[in-house]
């Protein structure tokens, strides 16, 4: 018993100390990470920067009603002219005015931190990307989408934080961030627009060059076609007029307008000739496609319609117009009366591409460039071109006041719910016009719809329910309603801005 | 390891020296008989030990005993048995017969302490007790929610009412900010890694829990938020098997009533206003205004509850047009709440040798929600077997098991999914079956039709029927929990011994998310089911030398030891839609991949640890403690970690000067100090840059995730206790008085950056916090007869939190409604200040801040323009439990009584009963009636209109005072008389009535009072009451 009991002792003691062994076992590994190291050792890992990155931007989830990048479009559809968004969830304190003036609400965060958050990606991509092992061509591949995408998020910032940079160009805007954030990184002040866009044209110039070789581009990659609609979109917000006609010219080029029928589509698909540049979704990966339970006002699965069209924006387009035959009152019980643009339709999986560029916006770019440039031949030209395509009515005459307006109305008819809407009225420094859908008695209109039981009926119109800001003044240019906030934790944790 | 032991005065030992037989020889044997001092009556199971020795006895049911011996001297021997105070004597006989007297106070009880047991009395920090008398037959499914009330110092808020979730618990205060400030849970000697409520509370012996940094810095890094100590029930060498048979059953509601809503009338009243006011505030004239709200009133309601001759039901003036009534009021809760059912069966045996030692349960507990298809499933086993192995050597293990399946329809959060919401959101005049035009049902098959009201407005979440789709869909949490402990002890020599220590805790967790493709949401996409797989392992390893030696008078307890744990868990889950055909609900039939993935973490620990322990002629007492720990969190050279403690007592009452005071039972005198440590701060890899991964389109994908932090490393905690035990009157009275001070050292905090820079923070450890307090413990007999007996044990605490220092430069951290600044609490609410309503034009108001922050006495109606200002804390200022207990003749009746008294909570859910109309279709609150119009211009509602005026936004209006007073149980029991049980052979049969939750006092009518720590609501499962009848029965 006596030696069983001294093996025993031993065998404990023996624990004892390999137990102590295990001092060397405490380092683990991450399994939903990879460490700095590991990223920037080669052009493979910097790549995945650059995806991930746009991945952030697209398909990051704050809420449904932020579903990434999507989000800034719809609220900027929102606060414009031509979409009478209902009272259901996700846009409609945007469209009042009541939210992205509210450096408090939890959209203004969502988008600073989504466009910030990019930033400092590509700053760490382009400051790092030279250092790694790899092919010249693979790093300046890198670099100019890294570039692009940091002028394309400045340009999303420059647009909707300030007013034109025609109106004041030394007017502050946002914090510019060139270099990789650390623990020593201090909030920027505020920089001018004019600061703003010399970067935005530089980092542009220079993938222009970056990217002048990349073959083999997808459509949610930044190719130099792509880079070309950014300097257009550029030089007209900067008043660059000639410049920005002949880079959306270059950029249109390649991509042919759509037909009719797939005008009718749903614009959901980035295989449509028409689009430049656009985020694809996969069954797998379809945060962004919540956007089209906003603006797919007619599928089935739709889950909000809420972006119905104000009706006196269907009264711009012609009825031969291939547009015009998305127009339908809405008879269907809990949304009657309201009018369905029919544009956005969800795929049956209830998934949907996200459109960012089409070649009809780079010939409208064109025509307004041309217009305002004085070269007014050339800016016909680029609107019937459009107009041609839509079966619209072609513009005649040599009006060029008249002309630019007509531009800006065909950018509203062919573009809405692409975003472009607040943009542009901050951009042409003008002002939201919404009017209640009522007639001079001050009642509402009424409209034919075909209700559930295929019976036709007169129902009251629904149009616009906000048509004054949300202090009762009324819409002006330039008002201050129109820009986003900074959020109010950045007011907080940045003394310097 | 052993009790250290003390020599306490004998009172009533009665050596029978007609025996009196001194025998020298190596072995003998002794036999004697233990009473109650009080009735005299024989004392069954009354543990007998040989001091010094590994040999130990209990009495049988005429409370006798024999134990034989080994040593020349006159051994010691140890009696001691629950609810009587230990005695020690020494056996110069060879018959003793001894009686015990019943311990009114808890100072002489033995108590499980960081690795091991102690006696009340030696402790010199800061230990509370719970014994499993105050847990047995409580309607929870989980411990954790016991224990309110119970101990102070310790605060436990059960956020949520759900059937087998768990409370948050805090002890004296919250000791950190950004790091966990849950405290460490050890199950039977080893820290547990599985899941509280695979736990069955009758399985309990007793809970300790520490306080202190003497008591629990033995568990260095993780000790700095307290430690619970649960141990669970052991066999009696008895010879006889005891049987215990528990069974109750009950019924279950909700603990308090729901907001109050508007009725039909009302409502649409009130939105004709609202839609009234916006289009006059749109230009038109007064009355357009009013025809043009008459005739869009059903555009934005969409449903028409006055049926199709009343198009308008609201006329011009506002008011219901004459002849209209509603033709149905279907308030949704009828049929998503329910009375739930709460059936329990526990079944144990439990007895052994003297060799062997055993305990063996079986559990079945059913309990379910007030909410329709929520509810809680567990089974357990348990075996704890002990035994003498060798004379030398000793042998255990504790067997742990259970299954669980908690069905969890959402019951948190804002979305539409959640059930406890829903029936805020929709007004009572959206049916739940769908109604003609004359209020009748529409029939299908002669049966009724749910209705999804696809026509609902959004804020009254169209296209969606709980009650239809929730007994279609699944929403299933199955957990296996396998929790094992086993252990060696060689006794080496007589006062050395070593202890292997070995336990793992398993846990297999299966979710099955299932959507029907039938009915709802899913309908669209024929239906989806989610799954996952969780397997989480974790596993300690100790050794643990102790040795315990008299000197004379001096004692010393000396403990060296070693420990590793490792933790793992890993996990996959995946999505599909689109199924084959409807009834089936895995993924293998869903035709389309949504999703999957799958991850793991690791995390070690290794740990050196060592305590003395030396008191003095059982006056003065010392212990000390160290432990080093090295984690896997942190980088290579800051991942090593010490922690310490020092600390003693006096037991004045063993001084000449007490000695022979009758008053006074017992006076100790206590203090300690100590750093205990924290490294849970959220993420297990604390110290390198990381890219989160994210891949995208086929491709691989990641971005910045957090910044590198080489130098991170543990927050620590420095821990002065100091507390006086104070017994008298026979001990009729005893009570604890403990100050407290924990102040933090390297806190684990995030470091704010603008978001501008793409991160909104870094780990740091910078800035401190500090909790002073006081633990009030009372226990009081006021009442002791023959037939009637009165126990009143009253505690309570109350604590200061206050943050000391902040990271340099940083006035303030501000994180949504929350503010971190130097002198305030962890928990400040800071946001702007509710300034009323204009009595001019009705709109809601809140002051200006001036540059500095300060309010300016202004107001603004511009949420945006608002100052936010400092508005208290959620932190209560006294919490604690007065528990009442009777016993007359064989019946028993007990209350407890917890309470929290201070504090604010921000009721989130209530706001959204409270818009302004800018929400057609939700539902309203009565307090809405008190809206301001041009003749009340005294409120402080707002005006209607269907624009956002943003009132309902985070202000002080919507803080609510936290205070409240819960009857958390209150039981009611006979015990049939023994007289009559023995000719049935049967020990005690007990009947008894219990009830949770029975009453609450509080003040903010339809909040659950008790809501989290931080004072924030989120739509939570209301706390439920459980009425249940009972029987017990031991044979």
């Amino acid at each position: 018993m006596k030696i069983t009991k001294i093996k025993l002792i031993y065998i404990l003691l023996g624990l004892f100390f390999v137990t102590t062994s295990c001092k060397d076992n405490l380092d683990t590994v991450p399994t939903t990470s990879v460490t700095e190291e590991q990223i920037y050792k080669d052009t493979r890992g910097v790549a995945t920067v650059v995806n991930g990155t746009w991945k952030y931007l697209n398909d990051t989830y704050f809420t449904y009603a932020n579903p990434g990048y999507t989000a800034i479009m719809r609220t900027s559809d929102a606060m414009g002219s031509d979409v009478a968004v209902t009272t259901k969830y996700g846009y409609r304190d945007a469209y009042a005015f009541t939210e992205l003036d509210n450096r408090r609400s939890s959209r203004v965060s969502y988008f600073w931190t989504l466009f910030y958050k990019v930033i400092d990606n590509t700053n760490n991509v382009i400051a790092k990307v030279d250092g790694v092992t790899g092919d010249v061509a693979d790093k300046n591949f890198l670099k100019g989408q890294a570039k692009a995408l940091r002028a394309f998020i400045y340009l999303n910032l420059a647009s909707f934080y300030q007013f034109s940079y025609l109106k004041d160009k030394s007017a502050k805007a946002v914090p510019i961030y060139t270099e990789p954030s650390t623990l020593q990184t201090k909030g920027k002040p505020r920089a001018s627009l004019e600061e703003l866009y010399q970067l935005i044209v530089k980092d542009l110039k220079d993938s222009e060059v970056l990217l002048a070789t990349a073959t083999k581009v997808e459509k949610y990659q930044i190719s130099i076609d792509v880079v070309y609609g950014l300097l257009a979109r550029t030089y007209l917000q900067i008043g660059e007029w000639k410049l920005a006609a002949e880079y959306a010219t270059k950029a249109a080029a390649a991509h042919s307008l759509m037909s009719a029928a797939d005008y009718q589509a749903g614009f959901n698909d980035a295989q449509n000739s028409e689009w430049l540049w656009g985020h694809l979704q996969t069954t797998e990966q379809n945060t962004a496609s919540y956007t089209f339970h906003y603006i797919d006002v007619s599928s089935s699965a739709s889950y909000y319609y809420s972006f119905m069209a104000d009706p006196y924006f269907k009264d711009l387009f012609d009825k031969d117009d291939v547009r015009y035959a998305l127009f339908e009152w809405d008879g269907l019980k809990g949304r009657e009366g309201f009018l369905r643009y029919k544009k956005f339709k969800m795929k049956t999986n209830q998934i949907g591409d996200i459109v960012y560029m089409r070649s009809a916006e780079m010939l409208l770019i064109e025509a307004e460039g041309y217009a305002r440039a004085g070269e007014i031949e050339k800016a016909v030209a680029a609107l019937n071109k459009l107009r041609q395509a839509r079966n619209a009515k072609l513009f005649e005459g040599s009006d060029n006041a008249k002309l630019i307006a007509e531009i800006l109305i065909e950018r509203r008819k062919e573009l809405w719910g692409e975003g472009f809407a607040l943009s542009d009225i901050i951009r042409t420094q003008g002002k939201v016009t919404r009017m209640a859908f009522l007639n001079d008695k001050g009642e509402p209109i009424q409209v034919q719809v075909v209700d559930e039981e295929g019976k036709t009926k007169l129902i009251d119109g629904q149009g616009h329910r906000v048509i004054k800001f949300s202090d009762g003044s009324n819409f002006v240019n330039n008002s201050p309603y129109y820009l986003f906030a900074i959020p109010n934790t950045e007011y907080e944790q940045n003394p310097n801005l | 390891m052993h009790s250290t032991f003390k020599y306490i005065p004998i009172v009533a030992v009665a050596l029978s020296s007609a025996s009196m037989n001194k025998l020298y020889a190596q072995q003998r044997s002794i036999q004697g008989k233990v009473t109650d001092a009080t009735t005299g009556q024989a004392l069954a199971g009354v543990s007998v030990r040989v001091s010094d020795q590994n040999k130990s006895t209990l009495t049988n049911a005429k409370g006798e005993f024999t134990i034989s011996t080994t040593g020349k001297d006159d051994p010691f021997l140890e009696f001691s048995f629950i609810g009587y105070e230990s005695q020690q004597v020494r056996a110069s006989g060879g018959s003793i017969s001894l009686a015990l007297k019943p311990s009114s106070t808890d100072l002489d009880e033995v108590v499980v302490v960081a690795y091991g047991t102690s006696k009340r009395s030696n402790i010199t920090g800061s230990v509370s007790t719970v014994s499993s008398k105050a847990i047995e037959n409580r309607q929870v499914s989980s411990i954790s929610k016991a224990l309110e009330g119970q101990v102070p110092g310790l605060q436990s808020v059960a956020s949520s009412g759900q059937p087998g979730t768990d409370a948050t618990i805090r002890i004296r205060g919250i000791g950190s900010i950004n790091a966990s400030s849950s405290p460490l849970i050890v199950l039977d000697g080893n820290p547990y890694a599985g899941d509280i409520n695979s736990i069955n509370p009758n399985d309990i012996q007793s809970i300790s829990v520490l306080k202190d940094a003497a008591s629990s810095a033995l568990y260095g890094s993780r000790g700095a938020n307290g430690v619970i100590i649960i141990t669970t029930k052991s066999g009696k060498a008895s010879g006889d098997t005891k049987i215990n048979l528990n069974f109750t059953q009950g019924y279950s509601g909700r603990a308090v009533k729901d907001y109050e809503q508007v009725t039909t009338d009302e409502y649409f009243q009130l939105y004709w206003e609202a839609l009234r006011n916006k289009n006059l505030s749109n230009g038109l004239n007064a009355a357009q205004a009013a025809a043009n709200a008459s005739r869009t009133l059903l555009v934005d309601l969409k449903k028409n509850p006055y049926g199709s001759q009343f198009p308008q039901p609201v006329g011009v003036d506002g008011k219901l047009v004459s002849g209209a009534k509603t033709l149905w009021d279907d308030p949704w809760k009828d049929v998503l709440q329910r009375t739930g059912v709460r059936t329990q069966g526990d079944l144990s045996f439990s007895g052994g040798s003297e060799k062997n030692t055993y305990y063996i349960s079986g559990g079945y507990l059913n309990d379910q929600g007030v909410a329709i298809e929520s509810g809680f499933k567990r089974y357990n086993l348990r075996a704890n077997i002990d035994s003498k192995v060798k004379s030398w050597l000793n042998a255990g293990v504790n067997l742990g098991g259970s299954s669980t399946f908690q069905k969890y329809p959402q019951s948190e959060d804002s979305n539409t999914a959640n059930i406890i919401n829903f029936s805020r959101l929709v007004p009572s005049f959206y049916p739940y079956y769908e109604r003609n035009d004359d209020g009748s049902y529409v029939e299908e098959n002669g049966k009724r039709v749910y209705d999804f009201g696809a026509y609902r407005p959004s804020a009254a979440s169209p296209r969606n029927n709980l009650a239809a789709t929730l007994p279609l869909d699944k929403n299933d949490i199955r957990r296996e929990n396998i929790s094992a402990r086993a252990y060696l002890e060689a006794l080496l020599t007589t006062n050395l011994k070593l202890k292997s220590t070995y336990s793992l805790d398993y846990i297999n967790s299966n979710t099955h998310d299932y959507e029907n493709p039938l009915l709802g949401f899913s309908a669209e996409t024929f239906g989806t089911v989610a799954r996952s797989s969780v397997r989480t392992v974790g596993q300690t390893w100790n050794n643990i030398l102790t040795y315990e030696k008299q000197f004379g008078l001096h004692h010393l307890n000396v403990l060296a030891g070693q420990e590793y744990y490792a933790f793992n868990s890993s996990n996959i889950s995946g999505n599909r839609s689109y199924f084959v055909l409807p009834g089936f609900y895995e993924p293998v039939a869903a035709s389309q991949l949504d999703g999957f993935t799958g991850s793991s973490v690791d995390y070690k620990l290794l740990s050196f640890l060592g305590r003395l322990e030396y008191n003095y002629d059982n006056k003065y007492y010392f212990s000390s403690s160290l432990r080093t720990d090295g984690s896997s969190r942190f980088s290579p050279d800051k991942r090593w970690g010490t922690f310490w403690s020092v600390g003693g007592s006096w037991k004045m009452k063993q001084e000449d000067f007490l000695k022979d005071n009758n008053t006074i039972n017992q006076l100790t005198l206590r203090a300690s100090y100590g750093g205990q440590g924290n490294d849970n701060l959220g993420t297990y890899f604390a110290y390198q840059g990381l890219y989160t991964i994210a891949n995208s389109l086929g491709k691989g994908g990641t971005y910045t995730g957090r910044l590198a932090t080489p130098d991170l490393k543990w927050e620590t905690n420095l821990n002065l206790n100091v507390g006086v035990d104070v017994s008298a009157f026979q001990d009729r009275v005893s009570l604890t008085v403990e100050y407290f001070d924990r102040r933090s050292k390297d806190l684990l905090f995030t470091m704010p950056m603008a978001a501008s820079t793409g991160y909104v923070g870094y780990d740091a450890n910078i800035g401190a916090v500090k909790n002073t307090g006081i633990d009030v413990d009372i226990r009081t007999i006021p009442v002791k007869n023959d037939n009637f007996k009165w126990n009143l044990d009253i505690n309570f605490s109350h604590y200061k939190n206050k943050v000391t220092s902040l990271p340099d430069n940083t006035k303030s951290i501000i994180s949504g409604t929350k503010i971190l600044r130097v002198g305030g609490s962890v928990y400040d609410f800071y946001m702007p200040e509710w300034a009323g309503v204009n009595p001019e034009n009705g709109l809601p108001q809140w002051y200006l801040a001036d540059k500095d922050g300060n309010n300016t006495g202004e107001k603004t109606s511009k949420y945006s323009d608002a100052g936010s200002f400092v508005a208290g804390s959620s932190l209560p200022d006294i919490v604690g439990g007065l528990q009442n207990s009777f016993t007359y003749k064989n019946f028993d009746l007990s209350a407890l009584l917890s309470f929290s008294l201070g504090g604010q909570i921000l009721d989130n859910d209530y706001i959204q009963l409270l818009h302004n109309g800018n929400n057609a279709g939700r539902a309203w609150s009565k307090e809405i009636l008190n809206h301001w119009t041009p003749e009340n211009t005294q409120t402080d509602v707002p005006k209607l209109t269907t624009d956002a005026t943003n009132w309902t936004s985070a202000s002080t209006r919507f803080l609510y005072s936290g205070t409240y007073a819960r009857l958390k149980n209150v039981s009611f029991g006979y015990s049939l008389p023994g007289a009559l049980l023995k000719r049935i052979n049967i020990d005690k049969i007990r009947v008894f009535a219990t009830a949770e939750n029975l009453l609450t006092f509080y003040g903010h009518k339809g909040m659950d009072p008790e809501q989290t720590v931080n004072g924030n609501t989120y739509f939570r499962y209301p706390a439920m009451r459980t009425i249940s009848g009972g029987v017990q029965l031991v044979f």
